[in-house]
């Protein structure tokens, strides 16, 4: 039994929240000589997490349909090994590693068509027997597999795959994949050490916009074995994903379960992700703000393709915005992107129509925490810049990726080239312990961070009594859980004259670069009515100074010829306390921490140095990794 | 099922020739009609049922009888295109029949060289011969001072090692931290491994710890965040486990030797039969061979 049963309920961001004020009254501070009253060990009846577990919530293997078109052999298993910090020999051939082990796994397949690659490959009669079926493993055989992809995924895009092939909920094929699926997990799960989570990716993706998300278990394989996947074609499954919160309703009745959803980075849903007055047809109200905020308490902030923070259309200020952006059109380049498209598909302006919603429908469908995952159709969580094996097979390591195209839609003009493709990222979760259960009920708390691959540490606390002393104590988080709420938590009404202040911190990657500055991203919705938000420098390394409420840029260290950097500038730690210097009691607003790292080479600038190729262009060959701590949000009168 | 098996009685070959022998009459049995004379095709009553059987589970009903008759005519017309194609010789340069014909042959043969239940002594000495996979690594138990150029400068280094005087001559105070600076690193470690202390304080630390005393402060050690003054509390040797607490993983262990022991010899049997002439060195196959595909929309 974890928290998680009362996170779904509203009463526990209430209880967390009306505790915090309380405990901020009387702060003890952390270093106060041991009284009799005191434990002489000062680590005694500490229960918080003490450290972050990075992870991946989003990986596919063979068994997803387009990933094993384009060439995908490895299975589930495999991934997990491979996350464990275990050696395989990826797809393309090569032997692959981490530069270390991971924490957790999810294996999230397509519901859709999942285990159907390895059926047509392996010449399984009943596929043979098809026309479709025999076409496909025929390109295959005789070399034509990216060709036979390409089939692939446009006849499942249109819902033309015969029937008779496709593996659906109920046939043998399809248990049987699920059923391995689960076994694979079940197996690699080593409660303690890494944790294997049960899951899969429900796909929606009508019309070419990605509306997908993660599916994720608490529960081991006698409760998941009880179901299988939703999947999106009528009638068994459907597209629209209030049935998807309909069907893992009923999981959780039927099996006495518990189950998250996660939105897929949205930046390719073409204005779909967040809407605000309509969805398939319905108009948007509390039913749907309460069903959303319900299931759907993380999202995928960062991913393979692109970043999904914000954009520099939505967030002209903010000089870090433009980063490894993908803002060409859908998921299959049929619709060119429009401005007009962008405030309902990025991180930050969802969470500021959130708080717009929260006043129209008194419930907040954007609260949202945020996390970091690969997406990639490999196998191989393999997101370090260094050490990327691409997002799909054939952009596993090899001269190709630095001048073949990804998407090419010749009808919209929507090209996106396979440098594009960003190395990231990864999930950070502060669970008490490594196992499913500690896992999946900090989830449900948000208290997580999304990471563009680098594993550095981040604390965030909000409270209304944070003071400047409380950056210097030993034990920061002691003083940011007794004094308020971590990342992904809720503060209560403020205190007489009382600003909210929030205490940040971040330890760099101990195996990567140095960091550049903390800030502290605010949005709000103010008294006329408008959206607001605003970047506040919080903590930087270095004796610079903001001129003009800009601090200037860290520098850069990075040879792009010989794809090196130096930690020569940055600092390998930021601490800080901020206290809102605008801040409105009357007005709703949410907080949230980013941490940039300085300048390090892109895997484009590794590639073109290992393989000796020429990049194109345009091609960015530098990036600051950074992080996305889950956002505090503060509500008036609650 | 502890009797002592005869050798020959586990003789893999012998299985599988059993084996085969057992399933050649079974299809004998299922399938009068499928070894006549050449050039007839005979459609047994039970190949009849069987096809009326496959349709009812596919479409929930029975075939009507004008369906039936299309299913007969089916299987008459794909036995006489099977048998036209092995005479023509198709099946050869087939990849997919060539693998399903070898993967049919190897899940027989797997099913039938499943050996008995290993005893809990073949399963110890199976966990001594390959103690690298399943032996717990040694575990630290540490803590350590951060001294943080960054926060001190210059002074940094001369600063721990005061520090490290005052510890070793027991002058510290009752928490060394407050010797050092604040930090985000963790104070101290329980039972980690050095992949795991190199995960939280990178690899030049972790390395430096690898012969360090136990119960003696040392340092500055560095690391990528600053100077550490550093206490192994503890070392817990690296242990192999007890049968018991990690059985499971032992027997898959076993049944993937076994298997793979069984495929190797029965392998070896069957080259035994052949001689293997490879006419182009594999380098050079090699340099003909680059796997690529590219282009296109992708997932």
């Amino acid at each position: 039994m974890g928290p998680s049963t009362g996170i779904r309920l509203v009463g526990f961001a209430v209880a967390i929240a009306t505790a915090s004020p309380a405990a901020a009254a009387d702060p003890a501070p952390a270093d106060e000589p041991a009284s009799s009253a005191t434990p002489y060990s000062p680590y005694a009846g500490r229960t918080h997490p003490m450290r972050p577990l990075f992870g991946d919530t989003h990986l596919h293997t063979s068994f997803s349909m387009d990933a094993g078109a384009f060439g995908a052999r490895l299975t589930p298993s495999d991934a997990y090994v491979f996350a464990k910090g275990g050696e395989v020999t990826a797809s393309r051939g090569q032997r692959a590693k981490l530069s270390r082990p991971l924490d957790f796994l999810v294996v999230a397949d397509h519901s859709d068509g999942m285990g159907f690659f390895p059926l047509i490959l392996g010449g399984d009669p009943a596929i043979l027997a098809d026309p479709q079926g025999r076409k496909w493993n025929e390109m295959i055989r005789s070399g034509q597999g990216a060709e036979a992809a390409v089939d692939i995924i446009v006849n499942f895009g249109k819902g033309t795959i015969s029937k008779a092939i496709l593996p659906v909920p109920g046939t043998p094929s399809y248990q049987g994949a699920w059923r391995k699926t689960i076994e694979a997990a079940e197996e690699a799960n080593d409660p303690g050490r890494f944790t294997a989570f049960i899951g899969y990716e429900w796909t929606s993706n009508t019309g070419g916009n990605n509306l997908h998300r993660n599916v994720i278990f608490r529960d081991d394989g006698a409760r998941a074995g009880q179901i299988e996947p939703y999947t999106t074609m009528k009638p068994l499954g459907s597209d629209d994903p209030v049935d998807l919160w309909k069907w893992m309703a009923a999981y959780e009745e039927k099996t006495g379960g518990e189950v998250l959803a996660i939105a897929h980075n949205g930046n390719l849903s073409n204005g779909r992700m967040f809407p605000v007055v309509e969805a398939f047809g319905r108009k948007l109200d509390r039913s749907y703000a309460e069903t959303r905020a319900r299931w759907e308490r993380l999202y995928e902030a960062t991913q393979t393709k692109g970043d999904g923070e914000t954009h520099p259309f939505l967030s002209p200020n903010d000089e870090f915005a433009a980063f490894e952006r993908w803002d060409k059109g859908n998921l299959d380049g049929t619709v060119a992107k429009t401005q007009d498209m962008l405030e309902f598909e990025y991180a930050r302006s969802a969470l500021k129509l959130g708080l717009r919603l929260e006043a129209e429908l008194g419930v907040n469908p954007y609260q949202f925490g945020m996390i970091g995952s690969s997406d990639a159709h490999t196998g191989l969580a393999a997101m370090e810049e260094d050490n990327f094996f691409g997002k799909t097979t054939p952009q596993e390591p090899g001269p190709e990726r630095l001048t073949a195209t990804f998407v090419a839609n010749p009808d919209t003009g929507v090209t996106i080239m396979d440098w594009e493709v960003s190395s990231s990222g990864y999930a950070a979760v502060w669970a008490t312990e490594n196992t499913r259960e500690a896992l999946f009920d900090a989830m449900e708390r948000r208290e997580t961070y999304a990471t563009t691959g680098s594993r550095m540490v981040v604390r965030f606390f909000g409270g209304f009594g944070f003071e400047p002393a409380d950056a210097q104590t030993r034990d920061p988080a002691a003083a940011g859980y007794a004094k308020g709420v971590p990342m992904g938590g809720e503060l209560g009404a403020a205190p007489a004259g009382r600003a909210p202040s929030f205490l940040v911190a971040a330890l760099k990657d101990p195996l990567g670069a140095n960091l550049d500055r903390i800030q502290i991203v605010k949005g709000w919705l103010d008294a006329g009515g408008a959206l607001r938000e605003q970047v506040y420098d919080v903590a930087w390394s270095g004796d610079r100074k903001p001129g003009r409420g800009k601090l200037p840029p860290v520098g850069d260290t990075v040879d792009v010829e010989r794809g090196t950097w130096t930690n020569t500038i940055g600092a390998s730690e930021l601490i800080a306390v901020w206290k809102d210097p605008q801040f409105d009691p009357e007005q709703r607003a949410f907080y949230y921490a980013r941490v940039i790292e300085i300048p390090t080479p892109r895997w484009t600038a590794y590639d073109a140095v290992r393989f000796g190729v020429k990049p194109l262009p345009g091609t960015k060959l530098t990036v600051t990794e950074r992080a996305y701590a889950s956002p505090i949000w503060y509500t008036p009168g609650s | 099922m502890k009797h002592r098996a005869a050798r020959w009685l586990r003789e893999p070959l012998l299985h599988f020739l059993l084996a085969g022998g057992a399933l050649f009459l079974l299809h004998g049995l299922l399938n009068r009609d499928a070894s006549p004379a050449d050039g007839e095709i005979v459609v047994s009553e039970a190949r009849v049922a069987s096809l009326a059987e496959g349709f009812a589970r596919t479409w929930m009903r029975p075939p009507t009888a004008e369906e039936l008759q299309g299913l007969v005519d089916d299987y008459v017309a794909e036995e006489v295109y099977y048998r036209e194609a092995l005479a023509l010789g198709l099946d050869r340069d087939d990849t997919i029949v060539r693998r399903r014909l070898r993967q049919k042959l190897e899940f027989l043969f797997d099913d039938i060289a499943s050996a008995p239940p290993p005893t809990d002594a073949q399963l110890q000495s199976w966990l001594e011969a390959h103690a690298a996979k399943f032996a717990e690594p040694e575990r630290l138990s540490l803590q350590q001072v951060l001294f943080s150029p960054a926060r001190r400068g210059d002074g940094a280094r001369g600063e721990a090692e005061r520090a490290l005087a005052e510890l070793r001559a027991g002058r510290g105070p009752a928490d060394p931290r407050q010797l050092g600076d604040p930090t985000l690193l963790p104070p101290a470690l329980e039972s980690a491994s050095l992949p795991e202390i190199a995960a939280a304080f990178g690899n030049d630390f972790a390395d430096r710890l690898e012969e360090a005393p136990v119960g003696e402060w040392i340092g500055p050690v560095p690391s990528t965040f600053g100077l550490h003054l550093v206490r192994v509390d503890d070392r817990e040797a690296e242990e192999l486990p007890a049968l018991a607490e990690i059985r499971p993983r032992v027997l898959s262990d076993w049944e993937a030797g076994q298997r793979r022991g069984a495929n190797d010899a029965f392998l070896a049997r069957l080259l035994a039969k052949y001689e293997v002439r490879i006419e182009a060195a594999p380098a050079e196959a090699l340099e003909r061979s680059s796997p690529s595909v590219g282009g296109g929309t992708r997932p």
